[in-house]
């Protein structure tokens, strides 16, 4: 484990909240270097990520917990503490939620335009509080960060949104808040069944009685299924990524739904490795039934952000597949799958809302002939979907080979999910025809295509992609000691 | 300092002098009026501000009928510190009637039974003050005489007050009976040695109080008036009786049961665990489908006295109990009154309290807006705001207490509620508006409701400050 002299994981929950509560009256009167105060901030948060991150790769510490504070104390005698830390399952997703966040930032620019103050702070609260999820070890301080961040994207589906933007608002919150109370009920649970007291996680870890391992895993996997999302929880996600703005879809597809991984990750490998070890093949059922709905409802939707939010599910099936194999070629690739699933639905989601844009309809019947009428759109689109369907010049490919390599290793049955990269190349290679090798309509006015800087905002995406390939230590080296770490306390518990 | 009885002679002095003052200057004696109550509760609530946080030191002059602990110091913060933000708002709110003066001298006369309501440990006493506290809002709840609403709501406010006060009544002289006494603290030393053929009529007698606090505890199926007296009554009475004398009903419950309870053989807990699970369903299940925001506030209001008697249910058990319940009720007691005072400032200027008035609201009425979005959120549970801790607190005392179930139950509740409190936020902030003019937000009411946000927000952040209170009136209380 890495000291710091200074608190750096405060700094990245703290800062953006404080950005965001300055804006309001910082930016009164005038709003025109709005964006910029965003970005500044982001990048200053993305500086520090890249900081943290290369001490804990460069010093192999992914397996234990760095740069904690705490536990410092909120309700002394009812354990609820400030206590956070980050290892080889919060570095990779830090540092996602860094460059998602400028990314969105600068994305947001051409694409919102109204109650801007609202939006920007919102969008700073939303950075610091999932900077909170990812690193907190007391369970009640995760929860309280883990709601903090539905108000912000409560609002922005609800005010940014669709035509169905307040119905999507509504569902997404209910759904979220409802599988968070299940959650809750089991940190409570947990809280009262070890002596002395504690919602620290590294006070529990290892001592919660095997009844209650086995209760707790019903009650998280409604909670962090819901936020995944597992089939039949998902019902939340495609209403609110269709209604949801282009860049907020990007944070809910890319952070949101990490947050349901890394809860598996973190409370069910990691607390109840005895339960998840005994039942492992309901969560890997679960993950593969995920996988194979996603894949084939995302096959016949016409609307394309529909299409890539359902690609979302299908991908998260990956996570809690490779997460619950036990190996640690499936856990390190479920992180590892978590980090890249982010850039690349990033990036599509980005591309979906300048299509939108552009041609004023995201239905892929009617789009037509896009590689004549917005040539960078459309090459950006294809690559975006090479990304997707995990071609092999992305390291999205390497992340879903190391998850089945994984599943194949524990049971050679799990070789069914072989099947999954194909349908998916199935949709998006027929979205790319209809929409891109299309002739255009004439019918249709002509389109514009993307800006010098919006394409250079919407290729850095791809960068950590291709650069994850080639050196795949990047994020191995992190999250392959956190697996080792992982692997061992689940094969303990088999034993 | 025996701070109840000096509480006591203050504010009935103001409250005697109000009509007095009346009289001698006519209508430019309102205004000495309106700031005179504000001072003398204002004074109040720094008294008992001191005492609770230890600079005051507490002497009984009258050990047998009221008890100087912090316990009453915290419920007498709680109910006077609910009663100020009434009359500030009421500055506006009842300004120009005709009985302004009166109105004034009611709120005062119902601060001082509930305040004598914390501290009384005699049976007797505890009567006195209800009715003390009773009578005056009776009255205030119909202040609209015009309003058929108004009235309906305070007819049946009264016919079940008066109701409840003769159960309450008949269980304390069944008490007396029993063991002769009516110091709670000589009942408990005279039950343990009853004779066990009597005990029925002991539980009987139990029940009978219960039911008679019931009503002001608003528990089901006590609670039938708390709809139509929140809606016809002046809204800032309606924040009065759910913030205020609903908590004065739970001082004196908790100091009655926290007596009575650990002296049974049967476990009345269970039975309460029951009540407390039908309240907190039926209020918000019903709260879903309000359409107007006082009726959803009295539901939601409902369910909410489920939540605080959890802690009551699990008192015997586990000190989270009463931890949970002191630190809900204040919580609860600062988020009700916002929610109301900020529905009464909407019903002041739209004069409609239906939810429809509040669409768009947030670009009418900004501050409003977010003070009772605030409100609402708290209510709801959503960290990091104080509702959310006290709430937290209960569910894990029912854990702790043996009721793993009755905690699942009321956070399944937590989720229900949520919907509720949402689609009038919803409401503010993503509907259009029917009106794009301003209104302007009276200074009064600006400065309750953001001064009840800050402290709804300040308190959620720092949690302890209120937790470590409650945690050492709780030790205070059971080891006296």
């Amino acid at each position: 484990m890495i000291e710091l002299s200074f608190p750096i994981i405060s700094v990245l929950i703290a800062l953006p909240i404080l950005g965001a509560s300055l804006m309001p009256l910082i930016f009164k009167t005038s709003q025109k270097y709005i964006v910029i105060y965003a970005a500044i901030i982001s990048f200053i948060e993305l500086l520090l990520s890249f900081y943290a991150y290369r001490l804990i790769l460069v010093n192999g510490t992914g397996g234990s917990y760095n740069f904690i504070e705490g536990p410092i104390s909120i309700i002394r005698h009812f354990g609820i503490d400030y206590y956070v830390a980050m290892d080889g399952l919060s570095a990779p997703l830090v540092i996602i939620t860094s460059m998602l966040s400028l990314l969105v930032v600068i994305g947001s620019r051409d694409l919102i335009s109204d109650r801007k103050v609202l939006y920007y702070s919102l969008l700073l609260l939303f950075q610091g509080a999932i900077m909170g999820v990812f690193t907190s070890l007391n369970m009640i301080l995760f929860y309280v960060f883990w709601d903090v961040v539905l108000i912000p994207m409560f609002l922005f589906i609800g005010i940014w949104g669709g035509p169905r933007r307040k119905y999507a608002a509504i569902k997404f919150f209910l759904f979220t808040f409802v599988g968070s109370i299940f959650m809750l009920f089991a940190f409570i649970l947990i809280y009262f069944s070890v002596a002395p007291n504690s919602f620290n996680i590294t006070d529990v870890a290892g001592r919660i009685p095997l009844g209650l391992q086995i209760i707790s895993s019903v009650l998280f996997l409604i909670g962090f299924g819901v936020k995944l999302p597992i089939v039949p929880f998902h019902t939340w996600l495609p209403d609110a990524h269709v209604e949801a703005p282009a860049p907020i879809s990007v944070l809910l597809a890319g952070l949101l739904l990490k947050m349901g991984g890394y809860g598996f990750l973190r409370f069910n490998i990691g607390l109840l490795p005895e339960a998840s070890a005994q039942y492992a093949w309901v969560f890997i059922l679960i993950g593969v039934i995920t996988m194979f709905y996603g894949a084939f409802v995302a096959l016949v939707q016409t609307d394309i952000k529909k299409m890539i939010a359902l690609t979302s599910v299908n991908h998260m099936g990956f996570v809690i597949l490779g997460a619950f194999t036990g190996t640690v070629f499936g856990i390190s690739g479920a992180i590892f799958q978590m980090f890249t699933h982010a850039a690349a639905v990033g990036l599509m989601f980005m591309l979906s809302g300048y299509l939108h844009k552009v041609s004023g309809t995201r239905d892929i019947t009617v789009i037509k002939g896009l590689k004549f009428t917005s040539p960078r759109l459309a090459s950006l689109l294809v690559f975006g979907s090479m990304a997707a369907m995990a071609l092999p010049i992305f390291s999205s490919f390497l992340s879903e080979y190391m998850v089945i390599v994984g599943a194949i290793a524990v049971n050679p049955i799990y070789a069914v999910i072989v099947a999954i990269p194909v349908i998916t190349v199935a949709y998006f290679l027929w979205m790319l025809k209809r929409v891109v090798m299309s002739d255009p309509t004439t019918s249709r006015i002509r389109h514009h295509d993307l800006g010098n800087f919006s394409t250079l905002t919407l290729v850095l995406y791809l960068i950590p992609l291709v650069l994850t390939l080639v050196v795949p230590w990047l994020i191995l080296g992190v999250s392959n000691p956190i697996a080792e770490v992982y692997v061992n306390l689940i094969s303990s518990g088999v034993a | 300092m025996n701070i109840p009885i000096i509480l006591l002679v203050l504010l009935s002095i103001t409250a005697l002098s109000i009509p007095i003052i009346h009289i001698l200057f006519g209508k430019k004696g309102i205004s000495y009026i309106r700031y005179l109550t504000a001072i003398s509760l204002s004074i109040s609530l720094l008294l008992l501000f001191g005492s609770l946080i230890g600079l005051i030191s507490q002497e009984s002059t009258l050990p047998h009928l009221l008890r100087t602990d912090l316990l009453g110091s915290f419920f007498g913060f709680i109910v006077i510190l609910v009663s100020l933000f009434v009359v500030i708002s009421s500055f506006d709110y009842v300004k120009d009637h005709s009985n302004e003066a009166i109105y004034y001298s009611l709120l005062l006369f119902t601060s001082i039974g509930m305040l004598l309501l914390s501290f009384a440990i005699d049976l007797l006493l505890i009567f006195v003050a209800w009715e003390l506290m009773s009578l005056p809002t009776f009255i205030l709840a119909g202040f609209n005489k015009q309003d058929k609403l108004s009235n309906e709501g305070a007819v049946k406010f009264f016919v079940l007050g008066a109701l409840s006060s003769g159960i309450l009544l008949y269980g304390i002289s069944l008490i007396f009976g029993l063991v002769g006494s009516t110091n709670l603290y000589v009942i408990a030393d005279n039950l343990a040695s009853l004779n066990s053929n009597l005990i029925p009529l002991v539980m009987f007698a139990t029940i009978a109080l219960l039911a008679g606090l019931g009503l002001k505890l608003s528990i089901v199926p006590f609670h039938m008036w708390i709809p139509d007296t929140y809606q016809g009554s002046p809204t800032p009475i309606s924040a009065l009786l759910s913030a205020a004398t609903k908590k004065a009903g739970f001082a004196a419950a908790i100091r009655i049961f926290a007596v009575i309870f650990p002296l049974f053989s049967f476990d009345l807990s269970f039975a309460l665990a029951i009540v407390a699970v039908i309240t907190m369903s039926l209020g918000n299940l019903a709260a879903l489908t309000q359409k107007s925001i006082t009726r959803l506030l009295a539901y939601s209001s409902i369910a909410q006295a489920g939540y605080l008697l959890i802690g009551l249910v699990v008192l015997p058990y586990s000190d989270l109990g009463l931890i949970g319940l002191l630190y809900h009720s204040l919580n609860h007691a600062i988020l009700q009154a916002t929610a109301f005072i900020a529905a009464a400032l909407v019903r002041l200027k739209t004069s409609s309290t239906d939810l429809t008035s509040y669409q768009g609201l947030s670009k009418i009425m900004p501050i409003t807006s977010f003070c009772l979005a605030i409100s609402l959120l708290g209510l709801a549970g959503i960290p990091p705001l104080n509702g959310f801790w006290s709430k937290l607190v209960l569910f894990g005392a029912a854990v702790d207490g043996g009721y793993a179930w009755l905690a699942f139950i009321g956070l399944i509740n937590s989720a229900i509620s949520v919907a509720y409190y949402l689609l009038v936020i919803k409401r503010m902030y993503m509907d259009e508006p029917k009106t794009v003019s301003n209104i302007i937000e009276p200074m009064s009411f600006k400065s309750v409701l953001l001064f009840a946000t800050i402290v709804i927000i300040i308190t959620g952040l720092f949690p302890n400050l209120i937790y470590d209170l409650s945690q050492e009136i709780t030790n205070s209380f059971f080891n006296q």
